[in-house]
């Protein structure tokens, strides 16, 4: 098993659904040889540094998994035909990882992904009304906690 | 009169930020520090003039290439927002 991020970028129309079907369809291909996703993470709506097939705008997926060259080169393949994906990019970070290694990383990532939620959710409540912190979409998260922290 | 402090304007410290700030990485998903080292028009900064060390340069060159590919950062041309 080799381990790999992808970062995929897909056409800011696409519905909710779609977006789900296009992530589905390539976490099965992914996983389908006893590969494993270590984190997938939606980073939403971006805006692209350029236009790409006409596009200013984009959705970001990005994912972080174990699987196997042939899987990759496949799921590749179907970026490549589908229409929907702007942009894909796979990086590999390990050329073999074992099942520990997995555990671990995977343990990892849902350590992030929890201490990002609570943060999001402390944030929620006391922030709701405040509309300056939509200006950039990369710090809202760390502004919102600076100002419910001022708040207090 | 004898000591002029302005020579001291045009000298400054060259110190590789990565070695200095070992917490700091190297990723191209960390826009926010991928943009002190390119320019107004989407360039890289020559390492001469932001001081980076040649090993942690050559990887943030590798990091932002990345970046643009997956349009993160701009090929050319000023950065939005
Ligand atoms: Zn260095």
């Amino acid at each position: 098993m080799r381990r790999y991020e992808t970062t995929f970028v897909l056409r800011p129309s696409l519905s909710e659904e779609e977006i789900n079907s296009v992530i589905e369809r390539t976490t099965t291909i992914l996983t389908g040889s006893d590969g494993k996703i270590i984190e997938l993470d939606r980073w939403g709506m971006k805006k692209l540094a350029y236009l790409i097939k006409k596009e200013s705008q984009g959705f970001y997926v990005f994912s972080d998994y174990c699987s196997t060259p042939e899987a990759v080169a496949e799921m590749e393949r179907r970026f490549r035909l589908d229409d929907a994906v702007l942009r894909y990019m796979t990086i590999k970070l390990n050329n073999d990882i074992s099942e520990e290694e997995i555990a671990e990383a995977t343990a990892q990532a849902e350590q992030k992904k929890a201490a990002a939620a609570v943060e999001a959710e402390s944030t929620d409540d006391d922030t709701d009304s405040s509309t300056e912190l939509n200006e950039d979409d990369d710090t809202d998260d760390d502004l919102s906690a600076d100002d419910s922290d001022r708040s207090e | 009169m004898a000591q002029r402090p302005q020579k001291k304007l045009f000298s400054r410290k060259k110190v590789c930020r990565f070695c200095a700030d070992k917490e700091l990485g190297i990723d191209y998903k960390d826009v926010k520090t991928l943009r002190n080292f390119v320019s107004e028009r989407g360039k890289i900064i020559p390492r001469r003039i932001v001081g980076t060390c040649a090993t942690h340069q050559r990887q943030l060159c590798e990091a932002i290439k990345r970046a643009r590919h997956i349009a993160l950062l701009p090929y050319s041309g000023s950065i939005q927002s």
